[in-house]
Formats: structure tokens, sequence, C-alpha cells
């Protein structure tokens, strides 16, 4: 199946919305951390309200929480891209590898595929986690290696029927080469399928990370908005969770968010039936 | 159907080898790995022997993989020396809790979702219906332990108007029906959080089934026959859209319980959840372990159970 993405999100205003949001952590997490106060930096000005100089205060080390918040939105995008990237990866390797070699190969992805599927993920990477106390780049590794099987599976079966479907017999016989059938049929036809489990594996990561970061898992030395949140908590007492724990957590919510409605728009465009213009 | 248990049973298996194996492979001293620090305080020569000849620390690995499942598959899941008590009775005493918790969540996030999806899906593109698809979705975007939060600092702190945690009144010393309405008022806050967090999955499936189902011909019969709109959308589009809705929250539960875990943990709520949480942060491993063991358990045999039962609901499958 071939999409027009840029129409689909563009019409839609649930895929409009997620992709504005996007574009806006992205340039959140890209520019901004190169402008603001050094994260990092203990002052004696602890639990101040938010001001010209910090925008949202300051906490219990007097640290500046505008730019711990715009760190912290470069660990979750680091974390939602890599597992992206190398969820789908892993997924389109082992699925289309497993369609076209066939035999016991297939036989061994496919049963791994099934018992991955009925593990729950969260627990066995809390498991893992609290044992090695991965770094960010570790925790992306360990989250896509359990991440893959759900986008193999359907990988695998789309490949398949790909293989024999007329179009590609068509194109064979006017003599087109294998890469010209790969790039011009195979990963367009894929293409969908791809890019919502690229979002689905964001989302999920992003998710994942923020809340192991905030029950204590995951690299001391980086700024989390799970972990940040976490430590906000502690202060409930005061008045300081307004400026702290709140934008925090709005934060992580409108991200997760955006790559919800990009899902669903996306989903739509798939499945025609859900379709409200085609009633 | 074979494939299936064997399915189960080899997930079951790789969880207990993780298990197994990672505190193996930690640097250092394996005893300490295994039981946390906590256990080299109250070393002694006996002590050490008797923890060693229990794992079969100096055997070699196979026979310390066979001792620990043997050991295991008798009902025992160690010992915690934080806690000085059997696993085994640590998680049994925490475990209602979480089932309280999650059994009523469950109940009511399907029973809202599953209405309010039918409702939408049947008046699809009304500005009912765009209304509760926006909100939904929004509300989706929260992470439960947000949810929990932000209902902790409105309710309990601010307006001080529902306990701020646990699950019970410690030294209340109340009798009757006052603990009843005890536990119920602590329950509210953790309770709202978890179904608000799995209200909106339920509603959108619901909502997709409904539209598709629609469109089916035994619709247009039942239309075609007379019948009231409400008995149309109820008992022929509803009815149809139950099914994939009940077995997502079968295969779902994995997602359920992990957010139960979290709740647990913003309410200090006595459950498995929190249990796990304060021995991740004592590093009481045996603990944890068993704990996640239990819960894997739990939710593989649920699952499987789910698994099971979707064959007779469907028998196309």
């Amino acid at each position: 199946m071939h999409i027009r993405y840029w129409e689909k999100l563009e019409k839609d205003p649930f895929g409009k919305t997620g992709l504005i949001l996007v574009i806006f952590f992205a340039m959140l997490a890209a520019v901004v951390p190169l402008v603001t106060q050094n994260p990092t930096t203990q002052t004696s000005f602890i639990f101040k309200p938010p001001s010209i100089t910090h925008p949202l205060g300051t906490n219990d080390v007097g640290q500046d929480i505008w730019s711990r918040l715009v760190w912290g939105a470069r660990t979750s995008f680091l974390v939602g891209l890599g597992v992206g990237v190398l969820s789908t990866l892993l997924a389109t390797l082992l699925g289309a590898s497993a369609a076209l070699i066939g035999g016991w190969y297939e036989g061994v992805v496919m049963r791994t595929v099934d018992v991955l599927l009925v593990i729950p993920t969260v627990i066995l990477v809390i498991l893992i986690a609290a044992f090695i106390t991965p770094s960010i780049w570790l925790l992306i590794v360990v989250i896509s290696l359990f991440r893959w099987q759900g986008a193999a599976r359907i990988i695998r079966a789309q490949t398949l029927s790909l293989r024999k479907s007329m179009h590609i017999s068509a194109a064979k016989s006017f003599g087109a080469s294998t890469s010209y059938i790969l790039f011009k049929h195979i990963i367009p036809d894929l293409g969908p399928i791809l890019v919502v489990s690229f979002i689905y594996s964001c989302r999920m990561a992003i998710f994942l990370e923020a809340s192991l970061a905030f029950i204590g898992i995951g690299d001391p030395s980086v700024i989390s908005w799970g972990k940040m949140m976490r430590h906000a908590l502690n202060f409930y007492y005061l008045d300081v969770w307004k400026w702290w724990l709140l934008p925090t957590g709005v934060a992580l919510s409108a991200f997760i968010l955006s790559f919800t409605l990009l899902s669903y728009c996306l989903e739509k465009a798939m499945d025609p039936r859900l379709d409200e213009s085609n009633v | 159907m074979r494939t299936k248990i064997i399915n189960y049973a080899v997930a079951f298996l790789v969880l207990l080898v993780l298990n197994f194996i990672l505190p193996r492979l930690m640097p250092g001293d394996p005893l300490s790995a295994i039981y946390g620090e906590e256990v080299l305080v109250q070393m002694s020569p006996e002590l050490k022997a008797n923890l060693i000849g229990r794992f079969a620390l100096d055997k070699p690995l196979w026979e310390q993989f066979t001792s620990y499942i043997s050991s295991l598959a008798k009902g025992d899941l160690g010992y915690s020396y934080y806690q000085n008590a059997a696993v085994s009775e640590i998680i049994l005493a925490h475990l209602p809790w979480t089932l309280l918790l999650m059994g009523l969540a469950i109940i009511f996030s399907s029973v809202v979702g599953i209405i309010m999806g039918i409702e939408s899906g049947w008046k699809r593109g009304k500005l009912m219906d765009k209304t509760c698809l926006t909100g939904m979705m929004t509300l989706s975007g929260f992470p439960s332990f947000f949810l929990g939060m932000m209902l902790l600092l409105f309710f309990a702190v601010t307006l001080r108007f529902l306990p701020l945690q646990g699950a019970r009144t410690a030294y209340g010393n109340l009798t009757g029906g006052w603990i009843v309405l005890d536990v119920l008022k602590h329950l509210i806050l953790p309770l709202t959080s978890l179904t608000l967090a799995e209200i909106p999955a339920n509603y959108l499936l619901t909502r997709n089934t409904m539209i598709i189902n629609a469109r089916e011909p035994f619709i247009l019969t039942a239309k075609a026959k007379g019948l009231p709109d409400s008995k149309v959308r109820y008992r022929h589009a509803g009815r149809n859209s139950l099914l994939p809705v009940v077995t997502r929250i079968g295969i779902k539960l994995g997602i359920i319980v992990t957010g139960a875990l979290f709740v647990e943990i913003i309410f200090s709520y006595p459950g498995v959840g929190n249990l796990i949480y304060t021995s991740l942060l004592m590093r009481d491993y045996p603990v944890l372990q068993g704990s996640l063991i239990m819960v894997t358990a739990f939710v593989l045999l649920v699952n499987l159970g789910v698994d099971l039962i979707y064959k007779k609901l469907d028998p196309r499958t």
C-alpha cells in the first residue's frame, strides 16, 4: 500500500497536531539546550519561584529547572529515536529475511517472535535494568531487543504476500532488476507498516524510559523527566510542584501524546474503513 | 493449541533463566548479588556455609540451576535478609491490595470504555463523538503515574479531602463498617488514576470495532426488522464489538499490572508494585526477583486462559 503521508497528516487535525508537537519538541531538544544555563550548576538560590533568570524557578539544590527540562527533552528524544530506529531495523531484517529464506531459519525466528510476544516487556526490562544499571545507550539496546517481535510478524506476512503479488511479477516480466523491485515496490509497500511500528516504538520507549527513571532505574548522570518528577514529588508539601513537577509532567504527556496522534492518523490511512471522510 | 502452551512455558523459562543468570553475572561476591548487601552484615561462617549449600554455589553452574529450579518448584522463593521473612510470605501479604486495586480498575475502565466507545462509534462524526475522541486521545498521553500525582496534589495535598497514602489509617482502632469505609477512602485516588489511565485504550478499540461493525449487513437487517435504535446499538453492534475488547484486556494484563505498579508507588499503596519499588531501592534482590516471577507467572497464566477461552468464543481462530 502506498500512502501520501504528508497529505494524510496535513488533512487530519489529529495528525497535524501530532506533527506540530513532534517538531516543537525536536526543536526544543536540539536547539534550546545550547542557549540555556548549565543544568547541573548548583547555586544557593533554592526553591525560587519563576523569574526572568529562571523561567521555571530553581530546585532544592538551586539548579535551573527550565534548563533541566530542555535537557530532559534530549534524553527522551534520544531514547525514542534510538529504540524506534533499532527495533524497526531488527523487525525488518528478521521479518523479511524469515520470509525470504524460509526453512529452519524461519522456524527459529518465528518461534522467538511467539515467545517474546507473550513476555511482559516492562517486567523483563525492570529485572535486567535492576542488575546492570544501564547507561542510556545500553537501555536503548535492551528495550529494542524486546520490542521488535510484533512488527516482525507483520513484516514477514507482508513480504510473503508481496513476493507472490501481481505487480511484482509484472515488474519482473518487464525486466526490472532486484534492486528496482526492492526500492520501488517492496519498501514503499512495507512503508506504512514500518512508519507505524517506528512511531509505536518511539512512544513506548519514551514512556518506558520515563517510568524506569521514575522508579530510580537508569544512568544517574543523565537528566530525565521521570527522575525530575520523582524528585519533585518529594517536596509535595511546598508550592514548588507548580513550576517543577507540573511542567515536566505536561511536557512528557504532550510528547507521548504527539506520537499517539500520529499513529492514530496513519492507522486510519491504512484502514480506510475508519476514515471519517469516507462515510 | 499445544504450541501456544509451549510458547508460554518457554517464555516463563526465559524469565527464570534470566533471574538465575543475572545475579551470577555480577562482578564480586555472588552471595551479595543474590541476597543483597544486607546479608553481609549478618554473615557468620555457618550462615555462609548454609547459603552456599542452599544454592549449590560451590558446584558447577548446571547443578546450581537445577537446585534453583527445584527449590522454586517447592514454592520456596528465597529469604529476605532485610525483612527477616520468607519472600513468599512477604509477597502474599502484599498481593490482596494489588488484586483489589487492579480488579476494580479493570472492571470500571472496561465498563466506562466500552459504553463510551459504543455510543461514540455509533454516532460517528457527530459533536459528541468528536469531543469524546479528542478527550480520550489527550487522556491517553498521560502516564498513569503523572495522573496519580495530579490527583494526589489536588485532592490530598491542596484540598486535604482524601488521605495522602497507604491503604488504611494506621492505629485507627476502627471497627466493622468503618474499616470498609477507611479502605475505600484510601482506595479512591489510586483506583481513579489507574482507571483513567486504562479507559482510553478500551474506548478507542471499542469505537473502532463499532465503526467497522456498523457497516455489516446484519446491522442493516436488524434495522430493517424495525428494532429500536438502542437495541441495535447494544444487542447487535455493541455485543459484536465486545470480543476484541475482552481479548485486549486479557492480553494487555501486563500493561495494567505495570500501571498498577506505578500508581501504588505514588500513593505508597502497600501492594506488590510498592514492594517491587522498595526492594529495588533497598537492593533486596530476593524480594525483587520473587515478586517479578510471581507477577510474570500471573500474567502468563491469565493470558493463556484468555487464549483458551477465545478459542471457544470465536471458533474461526
